[in-house]
């Protein structure tokens, strides 16, 4: 569907995007992940036709687009901030390419109450002004003018990062509904882990300018390619060198194991190795809590399950399960490299 | 080819031909004529007899008016209005802090009408102003007579020369105060305030280290702006007679070489000077505002809360300076209103006269008999007139209005279009905005003046060697010289709003498929839409009621509305001309006040409310609507069914 081939974007002297390349199916859920200034919504700029690569193509459905103006490329975006016209209703706001389309009159208002319909917007709500509408509604409004030329993809700028942490799950959930609904390409940009493990199909995970890791959710969680996946995804444990001796470890080797593998007084099994020490701290969650517990090798964290049952103060001596099963191992970066 | 072909679309056409209409207006109508006074200054010529033969010889002398400088009394203007430039930054400063602290930082009781009385000089400024302070003050005027009568021994002539201008200018120039000073004030952090008072600072320590020190870089601009307008000043020191370099400036400006020497180089050294001044000042400005300023770092800002003043006696105190400073403010209005409703004998007699009220200082004409020399009475067919029936007044306000609307609507339109391509083109747009500022380096007597000797030719090929300063062209130089005076305001402003603008509006606006000219006019001036306006009314405003430019054109072609109210401070009622021409003023001057009052209204009050607002607003006036329906319609029912 979309093909970005060796694309390198160069700001002055920062090379903003370094010979990326990815492929996105028909229909899929792609997610660009990755931490500020990665190159994530440089990248969406690119396939958008917002900036020019110095380098590469933007291939979709077999078609170069890398030189095609950007209306004439059938992708509609929701941006961050939504960018809905302050100046312009409801109604307005998404019959706006319509209008530009120079679309007759009956087929614009029919179109827009198609839409409306669909993102769940009630026809009422068409005559308000945009800011009489809350972050919710803004957002599906977003989302209708971006639909409504029936684009052949759909680019999502951090669309609910505006959000209050409630909301943002709620419509996180609706926002993959939608997608499966009209199931439209959709590329959707974040710097929240959770919000890509959630939606999507597929992530690639951003870094510096170059993509680290593409894979389903299962793969960059379990299986990160990189030192750098699998510390941004998800809370990861570093070993020190003296747990890796104690689990005989490769010592040329940096090794990770994510907290919720780290039981808490854990039953007696063979293969794992067990590390005495206190807690030092408790983090209370609800439905999980995390310890933070000192060992004579290094201060290691565990996530458990709030049964209401097993619940450790801080001093209390406990004792760790490490399997190496679950350890993750990468080669040493090159400043640790003895 | 084909890139022959794209580049002739008609949006690069279009683009070429605004580049190459903004540097021919910029070279034609900024650098030239400024540059040919410059050079009038160094084209002086002397003449030299020869003692043995006799013989008259002319030659070039340039530095003929510089020793004429240093040796007349030309420094004596430059000196008056540097003096005058630093006395009102002080008496300014004390007056605009004092009346925005009295209404927005401490509980004084009644502020918010103290507020609207400390606001009127947005409303009546200028020649206006002036002539209203002159009605009350000069020699004659009304309070002047009250206190005369009351304390014989005092001197009649009290409102005259600097102490007049001082007075009036203190008062007169407090409007930046009250719209920018108060907007500083208003954006403190409270919180802030709080935590100082929390930490154990008293209420005065507090202002002094916590408050004062956000609004330096505002008290900063303040300060200087007032010293540039004291240095070009002219509506006060030429109705009040003050000799400094503007009101000599026109005077040299419309002398001839066969009255004084060299008069126009005098003029343009004169202008360069105030140039210089101006430049100097502006420089030190915005070096300082380079600097940076004092952000709140606050996210969650709390509103500022009026402080109370505990101590008793500072409370009583403040509440009577309060006062004082708003009768100050609120007399000349209040009289002017009211004697713009009474008959001339009475504006004559300087007493109120409360059982003859007449509306014919605004509408109607009426005959005037009076004595003559040989002892008989004449008369005077409409000498006593209306400002909507005297034909001088309402061609004054006639063309006031149309000059003014032009120039206004045209600097918000090169600047607005200015702004788009400034936001877009980093590097050439930086060069359009100095363009656009380069006006606020010359004082607009010096662009007026430039104007004036420039264009009064008919060898300026560019305009096509027609003489603009005659007859009736004339207005079309006036409305130049008003546009490019208000570019750099208007720049300032519109460019502000333009940052408003997120980037992202713009680019989806593209994504949907819309051109840079559907964008711009339908997705960024809606936006920006109530900042023009704003623009638009205070530049209007600020054209309608000016008086500097005009006076130095000084041509019966372009007689302004101002021009006519200061004519009319001139032979009053003297062999039966100008009859009731106080009282006129005096209606001129409330008429000016309702409009100036509706634009503000009109653009602040109504312009300013997004579309959300208006639609709440409409949707309350509907239900209104059909609460009153619903209220009448069982009468009318129950009418109709007891019938």
């Amino acid at each position: 569907m979309i093909r970005l081939e060796n694309i390198t974007v160069r700001f002055d002297r920062f090379t903003a995007l370094d010979d990326i390349s990815v492929q996105v199916n028909e229909g899929e859920f792609f997610t660009f992940l990755g931490p500020s200034g990665c190159g994530k919504t440089t990248t969406l700029r690119v396939i958008a036709g917002f900036i020019q690569p110095a380098a590469g193509r933007v291939m979709v459905r077999g078609r170069d687009i890398t030189g095609v103006p950007i209306e004439e490329r059938n992708i509609g975006i929701v941006f961050q901030s939504y960018a809905l016209f302050p100046t312009m209703t409801v109604r307005d706001n998404i019959a706006f390419g319509l209008k530009i389309k120079k679309l007759p009159a009956a087929q614009i208002r029919d179109r827009v109450a198609d839409i409306v319909s669909k993102v769940d917007l009630s026809s009422d709500q068409l005559g308000k002004a945009v800011s009489q509408l809350s972050g919710g509604q803004q957002q599906r409004v977003a989302i209708a003018r971006a639909l409504v030329t029936e684009p052949a993809i759909i680019c999502m700028d951090e669309p609910l990062s505006n959000l209050d942490a409630k909301l943002r799950v709620q419509l996180r959930n609706e926002l993959k509904h939608m997608q499966q609904k009209f199931g439209i390409t959709t590329i959707y940009v974040t710097h929240d882990q959770e919000e890509a493990l959630t939606l999507s199909d597929r992530i690639a995970v951003f870094n510096k300018g170059v993509i680290e890791q593409v894979g389903t959710p299962n793969e960059v969680y379990n299986h990160s390619k990189t030192q750098f996946v699998c510390n941004f995804i998800g809370d990861i444990n570093r070993l020190a060198e003296e747990t890796c001796a104690l689990m005989q470890l490769d010592p040329a080797k940096a090794h990770y194991i994510r907290l919720e593998r780290v039981p808490v007084n854990p039953q007696p099994d063979a293969r794992m190795a067990l590390l005495r020490g206190t807690i030092k701290s408790r983090e209370y969650y609800g439905m999980y809590i995390k310890y933070t517990v000192q060992t004579p090798q290094q201060a290691v964290r565990s996530i458990v399950r709030n049964d209401g049952i097993s619940i450790y103060e801080p001093g209390q001596e406990v004792s760790l399960g490490l399997n190496p099963l679950n350890v993750m191992s990468y080669p040493l970066d090159e400043e640790e490299s003895p | 080819m084909r890139t022959g072909t794209r580049w002739l679309k008609p949006a690069n056409i279009f683009r070429l031909f605004g580049f190459g209409l903004f540097i021919y207006l910029f070279l034609g109508f900024m650098v030239l004529p400024n540059w040919n006074t410059l050079t009038q200054i160094f084209n002086t010529t002397v003449k030299t007899v020869d003692p043995a033969t006799g013989l008259e010889t002319v030659r070039r002398d340039p530095w003929a008016v510089i020793r004429f400088f240093f040796a007349g009394n030309m420094g004596k203007y430059v000196l008056n209005s540097l003096k005058l430039g630093v006395f009102l930054v002080v008496t300014v400063n004390i007056v605009g802090i004092s009346i925005v602290l009295l209404t927005e930082y401490f509980d004084i009781r009644g502020a918010r009408i103290l507020r609207l009385g400390y606001m009127t000089t947005l409303i009546y400024s200028g020649v206006a102003l002036v002539t209203g302070y002159l009605f009350l003050y000069d020699n004659n005027g009304i309070l002047t007579t009250a206190l005369v009568n009351a304390y014989p021994g005092m001197d009649k002539n009290w409102f005259s020369g600097f102490n007049a201008v001082m007075f009036t200018m203190t008062f007169a120039c407090t409007s930046n105060h009250m719209l920018f000073l108060r907007n500083a004030i208003r954006s403190i952090d409270y919180n802030t305030v709080e935590a100082a008072r929390n930490l154990g600072a008293r209420p005065m320590k507090v202002l002094w280290k916590v408050v004062f020190p956000t609004l330096i870089p505002t008290l900063f601009s303040l300060t200087v702006m007032t010293f540039i307008t004291g240095l070009c000043a002219m509506s006060a020191p030429t109705l009040l007679g003050y000799d400094s370099i503007n009101p000599e400036i026109v005077r040299l400006a419309g002398s001839s070489i066969a009255d004084e020497a060299f008069p126009q180089a005098r003029a343009a050294l004169l202008s360069i000077i105030l140039a210089l001044f101006t430049i100097i000042l502006l420089t030190v400005l915005s070096a300082y505002e380079r600097r940076g300023h004092y952000l709140s770092v606050s996210k969650t800002k709390a509103r500022l809360v009026k402080q109370k003043i505990h101590n008793p006696v500072a409370n009583a105190l403040a509440h009577v300076y309060a006062y004082a400073l708003f009768i100050i403010y609120m007399t000349p209005v209040v009289m002017i209103i009211i004697f713009s409703f009474q008959t001339y004998s009475a504006i004559r007699m300087k007493t109120l006269d409360l059982g003859n009220w007449t509306l014919l200082n605004y509408f109607g004409q009426a005959d005037y008999s009076y004595l003559t020399s040989r002892g008989t009475y004449r008369v005077r067919e409409g000498a006593v007139s209306g400002v909507f029936s005297n034909a001088d007044t309402l061609g004054g306000i006639r063309t006031s209005f149309i000059l003014s609307a032009i120039a206004a609507a045209a600097a918000c339109v090169i600047v607005v279009v200015a702004v788009n391509y400034i936001f877009k083109r980093k590097k050439t747009g930086a060069l359009v905005e100095y363009a656009l500022l380069f006006p606020w380096l010359l004082p607009t007597i010096l662009i007026c003046y430039s104007y004036r000797t420039y264009f009064n030719s008919s060898d300026v090929w560019y305009v096509g060697n027609t003489n603009l300063y005659y007859m009736h062209n004339v207005r079309l130089l006036i409305i130049i010289a008003y546009t490019v005076t208000k570019l750099p305001f208007s720049l300032r402003m519109i460019k502000a709003a333009y940052y408003a603008i997120d980037d992202e509006l713009e680019d989806a606006a593209r994504n949907l498929g819309a051109g840079g000219l559907t964008t711009m006019l339908r997705v960024k001036l809606p936006i920006i839409l109530p900042s023009v306006l704003a623009v638009f009314a205070l530049n209007f405003n600020a054209l309608f009621t000016e008086y500097d430019m005009s006076a130095t054109f000084a041509s019966s072609y372009g007689t302004t509305y101002a021009m006519v109210m200061q004519s009319m401070t001139r032979e009053e009622g003297l062999y039966g001309f100008n009859v009731n021409a106080s009282g006129r003023r005096a209606a001129s001057t409330v008429f000016i006040m309702l409009l100036s009052g509706l634009v503000l209204y009109l653009v602040y009050g109504v312009g300013a409310r997004d579309l959300g607002e208006r639609l709440a607003l409409r949707e309350k006036r509907r239900a209104r609507r059909a609460k009153w329906a619903a209220r009448l319609l069982p009468r009318k029912k129950a009418a109709e069914g007891s019938r």
